[in-house]
């Protein structure tokens, strides 16, 4: 370890403390709270509470495909309407005059976070999982475009090179050899941005944007702690379970054919 | 007149109007033509150094040299990848140039092989080859990847020519070295060129799949009269099918001959003999 390593870690161990002490991040607070979550877990791990509030899940199972549906259509939504402004960001197809401004609006598009939009929709569109999606949609593009127009960058320049040379157009040499050749990529990150969308799904009810959310933080403003952790455990339950299939997609689809080894077995 | 007279190439215009007269009345036979061509990746050194380079219609023609003599270099000049700092090029009396609107047309009929082939990976061997068809799209079928009856067609009779029956919905990494080679040059074909660029598409192979791929060239150059330009590591090659060969030495050209038969024509170095010039590139490719 050099000396101007050590003086490094020193800075951000300072940085670290300084910063706990602005935002009162105190460690007693956390172990005097400790027994806090001694009183929630025992109400929900109470055996009748727990058959008692098994009934809701049967809501909160269609509370959660409300969820899923708005990661669905938010994904899919964002990631088509990202792709072209990925195009257009990548720094190997345009010019500067194009990849900068691009890259500078979707930059500003990025800095919201799911719920800032969410809220934002909320008051253009009302309550309700319709302001859900439309968040989902701004931050997937925000958030996958930045993924996209990466890999876009890092894709053989061979084939462009060699496919330029016929003199095809712009369009065609997207169509017939960069998404062919980032085909795999774009499909794993929109498989990740899925995956991330249903979390983010999950919370954006806190807002009134619909999905499961909006329960389970109405449970916890009541101090209904077994309800709401019916509904958690429906999310955790569903959230592995897209885990599980994204790895398994991932693994026949993806990994594969980026590794140049047969796909399809015959 | 006029069209000359918009074109913006690099060189003189009023020049270029009278030699594109003057050529096409004393020789339309000359489909390339390079003079006092230099070009350099960095500030410091030439790639390419006062090259002079004129080739017929019809041309078999061979680019010999060692390793990082320039030889891709110059391909990259006829196909306007890239353009000369110095000096002019004209294909057809067209300064290559890949911002240049007329030569973006003629593009469509150089067909260019590149040293790493380029083909797209995860797309099929038919796919890959009607890449080369594109041009001939209209927008629409473009966008829906619709290609017309006939070009799906014509490349399935060149599948059929270079060999590769049966291997049409293969997917291009599950090719071998040759094989690739082979998609590369159908979908060469598939431009309908007029002149061929071939970036030692030969070079790793074993001696008898060379020989293959190098009678399949020699065909499809006699039948569409192409001008093939073909460089090589291997001057023994070079000879026996080119009509000429230059030699390239360190972005220099050292050497131009003609071969007609079994008899060397020197063009550039004066008297040579045969032995001379086989011993000359022996001990080029030695080092
Ligand atoms: N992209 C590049 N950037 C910088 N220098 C380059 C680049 N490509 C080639 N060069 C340099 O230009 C010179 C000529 O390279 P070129 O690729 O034309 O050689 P070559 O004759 O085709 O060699 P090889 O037989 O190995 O393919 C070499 O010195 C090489 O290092
Ligand atoms: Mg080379």
């Amino acid at each position: 370890m050099t000396p101007k390593n050590n003086i490094l870690i020193g800075i951000i161990v300072g940085l670290v403390l300084i910063a706990s002490y602005n935002i009162e991040a105190n460690p007693l607070d956390f172990v005097e709270g400790f027994p806090n979550l001694g009183i929630i877990l025992e109400e929900i791990l109470v055996l009748e509470n727990i058959v008692d509030n098994m009934k809701y899940v049967p809501s909160a199972l269609l509370a959660m495909l409300e969820t899923l549906q708005m990661a669905f259509i938010g994904t899919v939504v964002g990631v088509v309407i990202g792709l072209p402004f990925s195009m257009l960001a990548a720094r190997n197809l345009n010019s500067k005059f194009v990849y900068a401004p691009i890259r500078i609006l979707l930059a500003i598009v990025r800095t919201f976070p799911s719920i800032l939009w969410a809220m934002l929709f909320v008051i253009v569109v009302g309550l309700g999982p319709f302001a859900g999606v439309l968040a989902i949609i701004l931050y997937t593009i925000g958030f996958v475009t930045k993924l996209q127009f990466e890999s876009i960058e890092t894709i053989d320049s061979d084939p462009m090179d060699a496919v330029s040379s016929i003199g095809v157009s712009k369009f065609q040499l997207i169509r017939y050899v960069v998404i062919p050749e980032a085909a795999s990529h774009l499909l794993g990150q929109m498989l990740y941005m899925f995956d991330y969308n249903v979390r983010q799904s999950s919370i954006l009810g806190i807002v009134g944007a619909g999905g499961i959310g909006f329960f389970i933080i109405q449970y916890i403003k009541f101090f209904e702690y077994g309800k709401a952790a019916v509904y958690l455990f429906v999310v955790l339950i569903v959230v592995l379970g897209i885990e599980w299939i994204s790895v398994k997609i991932r693994d026949k689809y993806i990994v594969k054919s980026q590794h140049g080894m047969e796909v399809t077995a015959k | 007149m006029t069209r000359a007279n918009k074109t913006r190439d690099s060189g003189n215009e009023t020049i270029q109007m009278t030699q594109n007269l003057s050529f096409s009345l004393i020789s339309t036979n000359k489909i390339i033509q390079m003079s006092n061509v230099s070009t350099s990746y960095d500030s410091k050194n030439f790639a390419l150094e006062k090259i002079n380079l004129s080739i017929d219609r019809g041309t078999n023609y061979a680019i010999v040299g060692q390793s990082g003599s320039g030889k891709s270099t110059l391909l990259k000049l006829m196909n306007g990848m890239m353009v000369p700092s110095s000096g002019t090029i004209k294909i057809d009396y067209v300064s290559p140039n890949m911002n240049n609107k007329k030569f973006k047309k003629m593009m469509h009929t150089i067909g260019y092989i590149p040293q790493s082939l380029g083909l797209v990976k995860n797309i099929t061997v038919l796919d890959n080859i009607l890449i080369g068809a594109l041009p001939r799209l209209n927008k629409i079928q473009s966008f829906f990847r619709k290609f017309p009856e006939h070009e799906v067609t014509e490349a399935k009779r060149i599948i059929s020519l270079v060999g590769l029956t049966g291997k049409e919905n293969r997917k291009a990494y599950m090719l071998s070295g040759g094989e690739k080679r082979r998609v590369a040059i159908a979908r060469a074909l598939m431009q309908k060129p007029t002149i061929l660029l071939a970036d030692e598409i030969v070079s790793e192979l074993d001696h008898v799949t060379a020989k293959e791929i190098m009678n399949l060239i020699a065909d499809a150059q006699k039948r569409m009269n192409l001008t093939a330009i073909m460089v090589h590591h291997d001057m023994q090659l070079a000879l026996e099918y080119a009509n000429r060969v230059a030699v390239i030495k360190e972005g220099h050209k050292i050497l131009e001959i003609g071969v007609e038969g079994d008899t060397i024509v020197d063009f550039q170095t004066g008297d040579m003999t045969t032995e001379e010039i086989m011993e000359m590139h022996a001990d080029d490719t030695k080092k």
